[in-house]
């Protein structure tokens, strides 16, 4: 039963993972035409706790893709430097979109895990009925 | 007293081999995008039960110092950040731990009734 207390609480930890890193996806996506903008980039780290206990899946912080942005000629632009372009964000939203596609799937793959260890325990409790 | 009958010892010893399995295979979909991270297994029940029965004698079997053994998935391949788990591998495994825990249940659940048949109840 500890097993199955602690497989819902791993399952917690990837949900909320991959939630943070779909909310980071949004923020790029939505971001996407902003001048200067540099794309947020989301890792993982597993956080070991105290003796033999599951390792929970944690965001490490959140680091920035330092890469130049697109240069865009807009003369009439009020960022635009003497060159007439100014730098875009560098975000591609193919990238993103593949991003948020792998996060929304394992999303779920959490999502089915925890569902399985509710119903396992929740099978077990059956025992006691009678 | 059931504790003390092999059907069930054995029968709860494989119910708690599932949950454990359950308990990895959670870690396993979690750390589904960590980087380095590895999938891990326990040994397969049938190994871990001849070992655990050698080494408590024949028929010595006890269901309560039961540790199971885990071990390193090397199936998948590893993807170049190190992680090395595959998400229809570890749906394909929940799949499998939950047959394994409903056929222990089944099992408990069964020789609970043989128990109560021969105690004359209903």
């Amino acid at each position: 039963m500890t097993d199955l207390k602690s497989s819902m609480d791993v399952s917690m930890g990837g949900l909320l993972a991959q939630a943070g890193r779909l909310s980071n996806v949004a923020q790029n996506i939505a971001n996407a035409d902003t001048p200067g903008y540099k794309r947020k980039l989301t890792s993982f780290t597993q956080t070991m706790e105290a003796n033999d206990a599951p390792s929970v899946v944690a965001l490490a912080p959140t680091r920035r893709d330092s890469s130049q942005g697109q240069l865009i000629y807009d003369p009439e632009h009020p960022l635009a430097g003497s060159d007439g372009t100014y730098e875009g964000s560098n975000v591609s939203l193919l990238v993103e979109i593949a991003d948020a596609r792998e996060a929304q799937r394992t999303y779920e793959a959490n999502l089915r895990s925890f569902d399985n260890a509710r119903q396992m325990s929740r099978s077990l409790l059956e025992l006691l009925r009678r | 007293m059931y504790e003390n009958l092999t059907l069930f010892q054995t029968a709860s010893a494989f119910a708690r081999h599932a949950e454990k399995r359950q308990a990895l295979a959670a870690q396993n979909i979690a750390n589904a995008d960590t980087p380095g991270f590895k999938p891990r297994d326990l040994k397969d029940f049938a190994q871990s039960f001849r070992e655990m029965q050698r080494q408590s004698g024949e028929n010595g079997f006890s269901g309560h110092r039961t540790a199971f053994e885990a071990v390193q998935d090397e199936r998948t391949a590893a993807a170049p950040n190190g992680n090395a788990v595959s998400v229809e591998t570890e749906m394909m495994r929940a799949v499998d731990i939950r047959l394994q825990h409903d056929t222990a249940l089944a099992i408990y659940r069964s020789a609970l009734g043989i128990l109560r048949t021969s105690l004359g109840r209903q």
